[in-house]
């Protein structure tokens, strides 16, 4: 138990070790790129199919024009808004990084809800299925007699399975 | 030797159908000689793709420039290395790649049991047959390596022609990685057929018990193996070439990589159950069908033009054919259950929510959510253009967000999964096994907190981390703590002993802690940080502890490309720390440009350093730098992962026990009178 305890002390000074490696030197975020910062919110048009503000292409003369339109927006005090706006028109929808929260893009946003619910109703639904079946034996020789087979070798193969992942 | 190179090929094809169409007539009349010579004519089949292949390799190194592709892929001063890349490089070459590598399985298989399992073998053969046909269509009579280069003539008919030097080789392929990249990618690919020819074989055959899964397990895991170790090596390229200081984009062709890995994984679990309870017949078939089916619709993907990407292949029609044979595929596969659904109903019943079964179902659930959710972000953009007329762009922020909570989730349950009883686990056990692990986690993150990790997903990430390297932990202390009472042995050497004794569970457990450094590597993201900036000689920037002074910079020629050469100092507090050189390459043979990136990596963070070109109006260099903390574990969790999947493949070093462990009198007695044993489940396996 002292051993055990011992190695759960180094686990969580290893942790800690990584978590101060992580966090100490590292300076707060700087957000005073707004620009870099809004662009987080578009693709860039290139082609690259990347982010604009990652899009890191040597010459890509898209991704420079559209932060410095970001950047004349911001100095005109355009709002956010305005900005995606005025995208949305030059470029259409395929500009967004992500769809919008609205419209047939909140498909997109409830699809994975959807398929998580679903699911898990499936999951209970075969749980509850599974606790009121027949016991084991029986069904084992059941299964062996369909198809012709001696249980002692399923059985064995089971074994073996069972040795395999075994608690 | 182009025309040696087709002709083989179209030979294979002649073969391949020889081997589906005499496979099938085998199984009907079961004529010995028939089955002999279907299973002579697919080992044919693969000989005459290696040699149709090796001839490719062959005209890149002699460079001969009459072949459109080598045309197109190649020049005179590639060095050989990436001669072996061009291969791989184009529509043409890669698909012949792919039957090269399907040919390795094929071949593989049909040697190793060429006296085993004579039921199965015939099914296994015929499928095995159909998608070599199909990829030899390809091959043949739709992209064609071997294409001589041509040009219109005068009268209009096409004159051969024979180029000087070749466009060479796209310089974003020139790179070490991109050589074992694609044919770790593409093997984890095309190694999924073989689980998918044997379920589907032994579903047609209506083959007894879970002897399939016994046969395939092995394969399974040699191809997510190789999908793992090309996801991470094509993770680890993007992040080393493409210079946007990340390592995943969550770029169309990335998710088809991921669809099939999910799936796989989701397979490589739930297996279990059906081979312990009898459980999970029908869903395993399923998930061997769809893990293929996903991989097929991952290469339409990648080179349909249907979804665009930077890595995609340029659009074509070939796409059609890959829908065509997905179709197929798909109604086979549907018949084929419906015609023998009985045979995969299960046997036995659930005891318990609280046990490891339970475990497999929701760990399966996530990693199909995961999936469905990555596969319809990806299409989305094709079904909104459909739905309202305007393409939605889904890039990075939309999969971050819906996959990281989904991420967390399956950590959580590798961490619970291996902990929970087969049948039903206990209150006593549940606190047992749970009380540290769940105690150490929370440690962490009360410690992690007030040293600055406020990100909610972060946080929570560093917590489960914690929380499931303690269980694998614990497990293997329990376990060798009792072979070392028994032994006296080192409590090394009985961790190494126990894992020898079961490689399949602490080979499993390894690949578990593999994906908790992989896991803590995608944390460190959210503390990256970038700065760009224009830059004279002599100049510096900061970043972090780093301080980085533009020395100079210069030109570099080479052979195959010129490389201006940025030469920058790095310092922390005043001590020089190394010197980086990120480069531009432009590659004179086919005009492109391509950066390479210049990394101090450390164990505490990699400082990632890009020359992004000259800016349009000084002409000073831009120098874009990243601090992006914790990248190391990622790669190194990789190799953790591949290291537990190859000893999961190792034998047991006492399986003998379990042999004599069934040998039981009395129930093979009680048994015996009522059913013949059959052949067919004594022959060796594994």
């Amino acid at each position: 138990m002292i051993k055990l305890r011992v190695i759960f002390l180094a686990t969580v000074l290893c942790a800690a070790g990584s978590l101060s490696l992580l966090v100490s030197p590292l300076p707060a975020q700087q957000p005073s790129d707004r620009a870099h910062q809004i662009g987080g919110k578009f693709m860039c048009m290139c082609g690259c199919n990347q982010v604009l503000s990652q899009c890191n292409h040597v010459g890509c003369t898209v991704s420079t024009s559209m932060l410095k339109e970001v950047d004349q927006a911001l100095a005109r005090g355009d709002s956010e808004d305005a900005i995606t706006q005025a995208f949305v028109q030059e470029f259409g929808t395929k500009v967004y990084a992500e769809p919008p929260y609205s419209g047939f893009s909140l498909v997109a946003w409830s699809m994975p809800a959807v398929y998580l619910a679903v699911g898990l109703v499936l999951v209970l639904f075969v749980i509850s299925r599974w606790r009121k079946r027949p016991t084991h034996a029986v069904n084992t020789a059941a299964a062996a007699n369909n198809h012709g087979i001696s249980p002692e070798m399923l059985e064995r193969a089971r074994l073996r399975a069972a040795r395999e992942t075994q608690d | 030797m182009d025309v040696f190179g087709s002709f083989a090929l179209l030979l294979a094809f002649v073969c391949a159908v020889y081997a589906f169409i005499g496979g099938i007539a085998a199984i009907r009349t079961r004529h010995p000689l028939l089955v002999k010579s279907t299973r002579q004519a697919g080992l044919a089949t693969c000989g005459l793709i290696f040699l149709a292949t090796l001839s490719l390799e062959y005209l890149f190194f002699s460079d001969n420039f009459s072949v459109a592709y080598v045309v197109a892929h190649s020049n005179r001063s590639l060095s050989p290395f990436y001669k072996v890349a061009a291969l791989w490089s184009g529509q043409e070459g890669s698909l012949l790649f792919w039957s090269f590598l399907l040919a390795v399985y094929v071949f593989s298989a049909l040697i190793a049991y060429r006296n085993k399992n004579g039921e199965l073998m015939p099914y296994v053969g015929v499928v095995l047959a159909g998608v070599q046909i199909f990829f030899l269509t390809l091959n043949n009579f739709v992209a064609s390596p071997f294409k001589a280069l041509g040009v219109a003539g005068a009268n209009g008919a096409m004159d051969l022609v024979a180029r000087g030097d070749g466009n060479g080789l796209n310089p974003l392929l020139q790179y070490p990685e991109m050589v074992i990249h694609p044919p770790n990618l593409y093997s984890g690919y095309t190694g999924f057929t073989i689980p998918f020819a044997f379920a589907l074989g032994a579903l047609l055959a209506r083959y007894p018990g879970e002897k399939w899964i016994h046969l395939t397990r092995k394969w399974t895991m040699i191809a997510w193996g190789f999908q793992t170790a090309g996801i991470l090596l094509g993770a680890h390229w993007a992040y080393a070439v493409l210079g946007w200081g990340g390592y995943w984009a969550w770029d169309p062709v990335e998710n088809a990589s991921l669809l099939p890995w999910l799936t796989g994984t989701a397979f490589l679990h739930s297996v279990m159950m059906q081979e312990k309870r009898g459980m999970m017949k029908v869903w395993n078939v399923w998930l061997v069908f769809c893990t293929f089916l996903l991989c097929i619709l991952g290469t339409f993907l990648t080179r349909s033009g249907v979804v665009s990407s930077v890595h995609a292949f340029a659009s074509s029609n070939i796409g059609n054919w890959f829908v065509g044979f997905i179709a197929i595929i798909l109604l086979v596969c549907l018949t084929a259950y419906f015609k023998n659904r009985d045979y995969l109903k299960s046997e036995n019943q659930l005891d318990s929510i609280v046990s490891r079964e339970s475990s497999f179902l929701f760990n399966n659930l996530i990693l199909l959510v995961s999936c469905i959710a990555v596969l319809s972000g990806t299409l989305f953009p094709v079904f909104s253009e459909w739905f309202t007329g305007d393409r939605i762009s889904v890039g990075t922020p939309f999969f971050n967000k819906v996959n990281i909570p989904i991420g967390l989730l399956l950590l959580f349950l590798t961490g619970v999964g291996p902990l929970l009883a087969w049948r039903k686990t206990s209150l006593d056990s549940l606190k047992r096994n749970f009380g540290w692990p769940l105690l150490m986690g929370l440690i962490a993150g009360v410690i992690a907190f007030p040293l600055g990790v406020r990100e909610f997903y972060s946080l929570i990430c560093l917590i489960l981390c914690v929380f499931v390297a303690s269980t694998i932990t614990m497990e293997f202390y329990r376990g060798a703590k009792v072979i070392r009472a028994r032994s006296g042995a080192s409590f090394l050497a009985s961790a190494v002993d126990l894992t020898m004794r079961n490689t399949r569970r602490y080979g499993g457990y390894i690949v578990h802690m593999g994906m908790v450094f992989i896991f803590i590597g995608i944390a460190g993201t959210a503390f990256n940080k970038d700065v760009q900036k224009e830059m004279q000689i002599g100049s510096s920037m900061q970043i972090g502890p780093y301080s980085l002074l533009l020395q100079n910079f210069d030109t570099k020629q080479e052979k195959n490309y010129t490389a201006e050469r940025m030469i920058i100092e790095v310092t922390r507090n005043n001590k020089p720390v190394m010197m980086l050189y990120p480069e531009r390459r432009i590659f004179p043979a086919n005009q492109a440009s391509g950066t390479m990136v210049a990394i101090y990596s450390t164990l505490k963070q990699d400082l990632y350093v890009v020359y992004a070109g000259q800016s349009p109006d000084t002409q000073a260099p831009v120098i874009h730098v990243y601090l992006n903390p914790l990248v190391k574990c990622i790669w190194f969790g990789g190799v953790v992962v591949v290291l537990g999947t190859l000893v999961a493949l190792l034998p047991n070093r006492r399986a003998v026990l379990v042999l004599s462990a069934v040998q039981e009198p009395t129930r093979v007695k009680s048994l015996a009178g009522t059913l013949t044993p059959s052949p067919t489940l004594r022959e060796g396996h594994d």
